[in-house]
């Protein structure tokens, strides 16, 4: 059998499963390794065993638990819920305030743990009981946590980022520097979209939140000092070179730590709360990149990259034309798939025919991040939006997509912006770096 | 001993090595900082250290997901077809999963057995790879078992609306 149809046999397979509901990872392993065995029967076992092996002892991979660690740690010291009440005193004053509040504490919160689906649940648990008390629109309420959530994995520490630093072989501490100023930005355009939306349609958010009681202070950043202090030493670290990503991870993580510990808010019980939903959380990230490795071992023999690069190269296409139908197709792969899965099984097909073209990986990081945060919110597969409805049983699906449309499509403008001025991304870094 | 009670026992023995293994990362992780600040030396054989620590760590969080209903899949065909048919393909998803963990246990079993004779070593303290593969088998095993046994896959999420679709866990 040649390699074409043994790939095309693969895929196939692989949405098979996935549709009869075979776990994402597993759909992956499972076809991989049916692959490798048609093409070389004797490699498929060694295969399996090797990439589960590589993938789960994968020193720069350590990355992912510690600053899943730290973000589980930050909910429990109760810094997250500091963070949301001190930007809910600066936003909440004005119409579609606690949506925007929302948005500034995802992106706080995202800035101490790599994860979206984190930042979206922990901010989602806050933030959608308040707005339903002041009678917020549900479907903004629950556009705003969702949007807010993908912030987590374009702010650095990013778990995308790490995953794509290492398949591409970038500097981690690079791509961290390079989802900076763009999470600040997306951040921001949330917050605009949360007020355009709100003076279009004034009936999705009451007047104000009620006024601050008199005697209270005027707001001050206060309440997210220590969230802001550790963001700052984690990132700056890496900013500053005194870190690696993952050294930045464990400092951060044990700051977070002993920040709890002083606060005496890490009880037995909470500790073991922090260290299974730590566990959790990489357990499936880790089967997803043991099936998604298994499967691209499979697609690296039948030598299907290789041939789609020189493809790509006879059309005599540029590089921006191969980006642009590139994230397109992520777009549309993160409606259904995986970010993570997306990642692994996308980048070593289009990394050989992105090379050849001469992309600069660094910026085309930040930008497929950026798609595959789109994804996260996409039907019918986006998974923060079930983090959402899980938060919120009785929001129904529908209400949740339409108000998550004006947020979608701040993304698509964000990444045009990128497109059209790629120094957003590339700026930091290059002042770092050179 | 009843299932539930097993359940129990498995998630607190993963719970606690798991963070067995995840403070010593992290333990590893600041000390390679502060020896270098502060003593001017790095720690040998960290980075060896570390790695083994991920291993112990991803196999305790394969079976805590597993036992949780962590492991994501797409409910696509929920929307497509009836309980009749969800039936019927979710016990062909068990079947299939539970077929495909169980050769993965058995594929690191087979491989992690030949140990310092292949080289499977780490880099600089020559740590034996042996036991890890054994932990990532074992954990393997467990989740064969929960998909085996029903625990685990195929269950409705709670907050399903009819008709509706997304990802759920299992």
């Amino acid at each position: 059998m040649g390699g074409g149809t043994a790939a095309l046999l693969g895929f196939l397979a692989l949405f098979v499963l996935f549709l009869i509901r075979v776990p994402v990872g597993l759909s992956m392993l499972i076809s991989g390794a049916a692959g490798i065995a048609l093409l070389r029967p004797r490699a498929t076992l060694p295969v399996i065993a090797g990439e589960a092996f590589s993938v789960s002892s994968w020193h720069a991979l350590t990355v992912i638990p510690l600053f899943m660690l730290m973000g589980n740690l930050t909910v429990v010291s109760g810094m997250s819920r500091e963070l949301y009440v001190a930007a809910n005193r600066w936003l909440g004053r004005f119409r579609g305030g606690l949506a925007a509040a929302s948005i500034v504490g995802c992106a706080g919160f995202s800035a101490l743990s790599g994860s979206s689906l984190a930042a979206a649940l922990t901010m989602g648990r806050m933030a959608l009981p308040e707005m339903r008390r002041y009678r917020y629109d549900r479907s903004l309420a629950a556009g705003a946590v969702a949007a807010g959530g993908t912030l987590g994995i374009l702010i650095p520490p990013s778990a995308g980022l790490v995953l794509y630093g290492i398949l591409t072989e970038q500097s981690i501490g690079r791509l961290f520097m390079a989802g900076l100023l763009p999470g600040i930005l997306l951040m921001l355009f949330f917050v605009l979209t949360v007020f355009i939306v709100v003076t279009l349609r004034p009936d999705k958010a009451p007047r104000a939140a009620p006024s601050r009681p008199r005697g209270e202070p005027t707001p001050t950043l206060a309440g997210a000092y220590w969230i802001l202090s550790l963001a700052v030493v984690t990132l700056g670290g890496i900013y500053a070179g005194v870190f690696s990503a993952t050294e930045a991870a464990g400092v951060g993580a044990f700051l977070v730590l002993l920040v709890a510990l002083a606060r005496r808010s890490l009880t037995p019980d909470a500790l073991g709360d922090v260290v299974f939903s730590t566990l959790k959380a990489c357990g499936t990230v880790f089967l997803i990149l043991i099936g998604a490795y298994v499967f691209k071992v499979f697609l690296g023999y039948t030598e299907v990259p290789f041939a789609a690069a020189r493809w790509v190269g006879e059309q005599g296409w540029s590089g921006g034309q191969v980006v642009f139908g590139l994230l397109g197709m992520f777009i549309v792969l993160g409606t259904f798939m995986d970010a993570f899965a997306i990642l692994v099984l996308m980048i070593p097909l289009v990394q050989p025919i992105l090379a050849s073209l001469g992309v600069d990986m660094i910026w085309l990081g930040v930008m497929i991040v950026i798609t595959l945060e789109m994804g996260l919110i996409s039907p019918p597969m986006g998974l923060i939006t079930f983090v959402v409805k899980g938060v919120a049983p009785d929001v129904p699906m529908g209400a949740i997509y339409r108000g998550i449309i004006p947020f979608w499509v701040s993304m698509l403008a964000l990444l045009v912006l990128i497109g059209l001025l790629p120094q957003i991304a590339t700026l930091l870094p290059e002042a770092m770096y050179g | 001993m009843s299932r539930p009670a097993l359940l129990r026992g498995l998630r607190a023995a993963v719970t606690v090595t798991g963070g067995a293994a995840l403070s010593l990362l992290l333990g590893i992780t600041v000390a390679e900082v502060v020896g270098r600040y502060v003593f001017g030396t790095s720690l040998l054989g960290a980075e060896d250290l570390a790695m083994m620590c991920l291993a112990v760590f991803v196999a305790a969080g394969l079976v805590g997901a597993a036992e949780d209903g962590g492991h994501v899949s797409v409910d696509l065909i929920g929307r497509l077809a009836g309980p009749r048919v969800t039936r019927v393909t979710d016990a062909l998803a068990r079947l299939l999963a539970t077929g495909a963990t169980a050769l993965t246990a058995f594929a690191l079993f087979a491989k992690g057995r030949c140990g310092l004779e292949c080289g499977e070593v780490t880099g600089t303290i020559d740590i034996v790879h042996t036991p890890f593969y054994y932990a990532l088998g074992a954990s393997m095993t467990a989740y064969a078992l929960l998909l085996a046994s029903g625990t685990v896959g195929g269950r409705e999420p709670d907050w399903r609306e009819e008709g509706e679709s997304g990802e759920r866990r299992g």
